[in-house]
């Protein structure tokens, strides 16, 4: 560009800062699944997927209809699902009442931390047998165990979200002389919530896991005993009709704390 | 009501940040704290409005807090602290609600408050749809609600751009022309120190202690741009500040 | 053995043609993982090792034993274990659908006359007045999981006495001894070596016996992998002959007292290295004993009581209806019989 050098042809500025940015692929997900679900087609229809490794899918949606239209589709949905509102209900209930008295009380937090962090470890499915000698064979052995599951994952989430939240914000309440407990339902609470219901998408996503584990004893109906059943009998296309309706399960309890989110936390978006 | 500090010292362990502080905060007046960075102005500020306990001296309130004050020490702080999930409304009723203020009550106070600091479109906004500049005034219009003896202000301007912060010293110098209002004002913004006090308090480096007390006798409304006598008491602050400030600097990046 | 030496003679005919030259090479000392279970119904494997018949056989054989029958079934299906001796339930059947597995001879067996598997109820349940099958109506029954050898055995019971019960899975045999004994199921059926010994400590009670209800019921059959069966005919049969031997030598020294009490010692001292390794010999030896049950000579398949069984899976849709004995059994390598 000097005078000294032979004029060149001007070069345009080379881009080079795309990537790294995510964007919203809607359809991709769907696709994938798709694609997924017709290579296993075709490739039981042809043979050289066997019918030991994978069943046709379409045999696995006629299994679904002949449940929906047995009516046995409700008869084990319905155990499943009142194990799970139940287990899961009281878990997360005492779950987030210990996780906040940790986030607030020394004395507690001292004396429940290290106690969760040693039962959160433990399998859940290890302690059953004990478990049905605690609460007998019938349902409340089945909703300790989910109860026990989603115990310690959600308080967990729920003191570090009591603790991430602002200490500016509870200052100033101080500052303004709000009572204690006009902070803690006013500030922490709210000011928790976001952490607690992400802690709740993990903890719900356990209560279905144990589900499985807690219709092993004495449960003649559910998904999970419907599982289990298939899977002694060798019968993939009611196995993977079982997975899939767990899989849809997850998939409905996140939409509906989605919805929760929106509602409760329309102020972060 | 006046505040009066006597002979204020303060430590973080071994650590001196405050020493041998006294002086008044007159009734109705607005009083500027200035230094350089680590000087102890908001530990200051803390101990007056009684977030924190002085290791010596003693903080003293002259006289009664007008009538129907609810929260006589009250802080406007840098980053606003406006909860996020309540609207313009909902973050001054926060205050009321503990004083059982509720109710048409509350109403009035807010719509007073919101008209003060020119809010009253945005009472059903929530602090995220709001400006810096809009926040910070919902923050000024929530310490007016529980009307104060005292406003604690800690450099409430610096987290907005200049523009904006010309905009609300001009609104905060109408408001208190308006009804006049007592303030103790952390800041490291000079111009801010010479536009809004009426006295300004130098402090020194750490450990901070009153290296002079300026008084500037125009009202606050004529304070315009151009003042000769402002331009020059603030040369007289920068002056005093300077070598303050480059010690300051020095010695932390000295530990 | 005329027969036997008939398909030896074929088979070999068979490997030779399919494989050529090497074929001989192949059949000594053929290395063969052998499936089992630390039962005493699975002597004749142990007796077939340890008196070397399969080495005669020219099978050198590998014992891998598991904790439960589902795992060893599963083993065969993927080629990880060749032969095994495990109850016919829905899962083997099924797997014997998808083209995995083939029941290829009998093993243990109800036989009128000798101690078999026995019905036991829980004590509350006893002393509530379940003191013989025919109170089960309404009764928990507990049983593995649907479609096991439990859940057949407790229906065909209930169906011979023309009552209902209800079926309660718990996965594993400790959990449903764990139940029965605390009175959370009512009852149960198993083999008389574990069932004597729960009701020697009186918390259960036996109440009647499975080979009133399934008088010639053919409780375990020998079983291998499809490809085995199919195109490994000369190996298979050698398996079969050696396994053979050792259920010959089993029943004639603990069912007919060929050898008198001298020879059950020497046989329950080759079972004691395999089977309550973990208890003293003079512990173990009542178990043992207690646990005697024919295996079928010759392994001998009973195929109306196959028949019966998959008839039952069948009709509880447990599994495919279409499925056909054809399907889950190869009745080229034993004597079959109907009874």
């Amino acid at each position: 560009m000097s005078d000294s050098t032979a004029p060149t042809q001007p070069i345009e500025v080379r881009f080079r800062g795309g990537g790294f940015a995510p964007k919203a692929r809607r359809w991709v997900g769907l696709a994938v699944f798709i694609f997924l679900i017709g290579i296993t087609e075709v490739g039981t229809r042809q043979g050289w997927i066997s019918s030991l490794t994978l069943p046709k899918p379409s045999d696995v949606l006629a299994t679904f209809g002949e449940l929906w239209e047995s009516g046995l589709l409700f008869k084990h949905l319905l155990p499943s699902l009142s194990r799970l509102a139940v287990g899961a209900a009281i878990g997360a209930s005492v779950g987030i009442a210990v996780g906040i008295m940790i986030g607030l009380f020394s004395y507690v937090r001292a004396g429940m931390v290290p106690l969760v962090a040693a039962i959160f470890p433990i399998p859940k499915i290890a302690l059953l047998p004990l478990f049905v000698i605690w609460f007998g064979i019938d349902e409340a052995s089945k909703y300790a165990l989910i109860a026990f599951g989603t115990f310690t994952p959600t308080v967990v989430a729920t003191y570090g979200a009591v603790d991430n939240v602002d200490r500016s914000l509870i200052r100033m309440g101080q500052s303004f002389g709000l009572s204690w407990l006009s902070i803690v339902r006013k500030i922490v609470l709210p000011g928790a919530m976001p952490g607690i219901l992400s802690g709740l998408r993990i903890s719900l996503a356990i209560a279905i896991i144990l589900l499985v584990a807690a219709e092993m004893l004495g449960a003649e109906y559910g998904i999970g005993a419907y599982i289990l059943e298939a899977g002694s009998l060798y019968d993939l296309e009611r196995l993977f009709a079982g997975v899939v309706i767990l899989s849809l399960l997850g998939v409905i309890l996140s939409t509906i704390i989605g919805f929760i989110e929106h509602r409760l936390l329309g102020w972060r978006a | 009501m006046d505040i009066r500090l006597e002979a204020i010292s303060h430590s973080y362990g071994d650590t001196e940040v405050l020493r041998d502080i006294s002086l008044d905060i007159p009734n109705g007046k607005i009083v500027c704290f200035v230094g350089p960075s680590g000087c102890g102005k908001s530990t200051l500020l803390r101990l007056i409005g009684g977030l924190e306990r002085a290791s010596k001296g003693r903080i003293l309130q002259l006289g009664t807090p007008p009538k129907g004050c609810l929260n006589p020490l009250t802080y406007v702080f840098q980053d606003f602290a406006l909860l996020p999930w309540r609207s313009v409304q909902g973050n001054i009723s926060l205050v009321l609600e503990d004083h059982g203020i509720k109710g048409t009550q509350a109403d009035t106070i807010i719509a007073d408050v919101l008209a003060r600091t020119k809010l009253s479109d945005f009472s059903k906004a929530l602090p995220r749809q709001l400006s810096g500049g809009m926040k910070q005034r919902v923050a000024i219009a929530r310490a007016l609600a529980v009307k104060p003896a005292v406003m604690l202000m800690d450099e409430p301007l610096s987290a907005l751009d200049s523009q904006t912060r010309e905009l609300l010293m001009d609104d905060l110098v109408a408001l208190w022309t308006r009804q006049s209002f007592t303030a103790a004002y952390v800041t490291h913004n000079l111009a801010e120190a010479v536009r809004l006090g009426h006295r300004i308090v130098v402090l020194s480096r750490r450990p901070g202690e009153v290296r002079e007390i300026v008084e500037i006798d125009i009202p606050l409304a004529d304070r315009s741009h151009g003042n000769a006598k402002l331009e020059q008491t603030q040369k007289h602050l920068w002056d005093m500040m300077r070598d303050e400030a480059r010690a300051a600097d020095e010695e932390l990046l000295d530990v | 053995m005329v027969t036997l030496n008939r398909r030896q003679t074929m088979g070999l005919i068979g490997a030779a043609a399919a494989t050529g030259l090497a074929a001989p090479a192949i059949a000594q000392n053929k290395r063969i993982v052998v499936g089992a279970l630390r039962f005493t119904s699975h002597s004749a494997s142990f007796i077939a090792a340890e008196r070397a018949y399969f080495a005669d056989a020219g099978l050198d054989v590998e014992l891998r034993f598991f904790q439960a029958a589902q795992p060893m079934a599963v083993a065969i299906a993927s080629g990880d274990v060749d032969y095994a001796v495990t109850a016919i339930s829905g899962g083997l059947i099924s797997l014997a659908d998808k083209g995995a597995i083939k029941v290829i001879g009998g093993a243990l067996s109800e036989e009128p006359g000798i101690d078999g598997q026995k019905i036991l109820a829980s004590d509350a349940a006893f002393q509530a007045g379940l003191t013989s099958p025919a109170g089960l109506a309404g009764k928990k029954f507990g049983i593995s999981t649907a479609g096991s050898s439990f859940h057949y055995m407790g229906s065909k019971v209930a169906q011979a006495e023309g009552i209902e019960m209800s079926f309660t899975p718990l996965q594993k045999v400790g959990a449903i001894i764990g139940a029965l004994k605390t009175g959370q199921i009512d009852a149960w059926s198993i083999v008389p070596h574990i069932a004597k010994p729960l009701a020697g400590s009186g918390d259960v009670h036996i109440i009647g016996n499975v080979s009133d209800y399934l008088p010639n019921y053919q409780v375990t059959t020998v079983f291998t992998s499809a490809d085995n069966a199919n195109n490994e005919r000369q190996q298979t049969s050698d398996f079969l002959s050696a396994f053979s031997r050792g259920a010959t030598d089993y029943n004639s020294t603990m069912i007919d007292n060929a050898g008198g009490q001298e020879g059950v010692d020497e046989m329950v001292d080759l079972i004691h290295k395999y089977v309550y390794t973990d208890r003293e010999r003079d512990k173990a030896a009542p178990s043992i004993i207690n646990g005697t049950m024919r295996i079928n000579e010759g392994a001998r398949l009973n195929v109306a009581s196959v028949q019966d069984q998959l008839g039952w899976f069948q009709s509880e849709g447990l599994i495919d209806a279409d499925i056909s004995m054809d399907t889950f059994v190869d009745t080229s390598f034993v004597e079959t019989f109907e009874a």
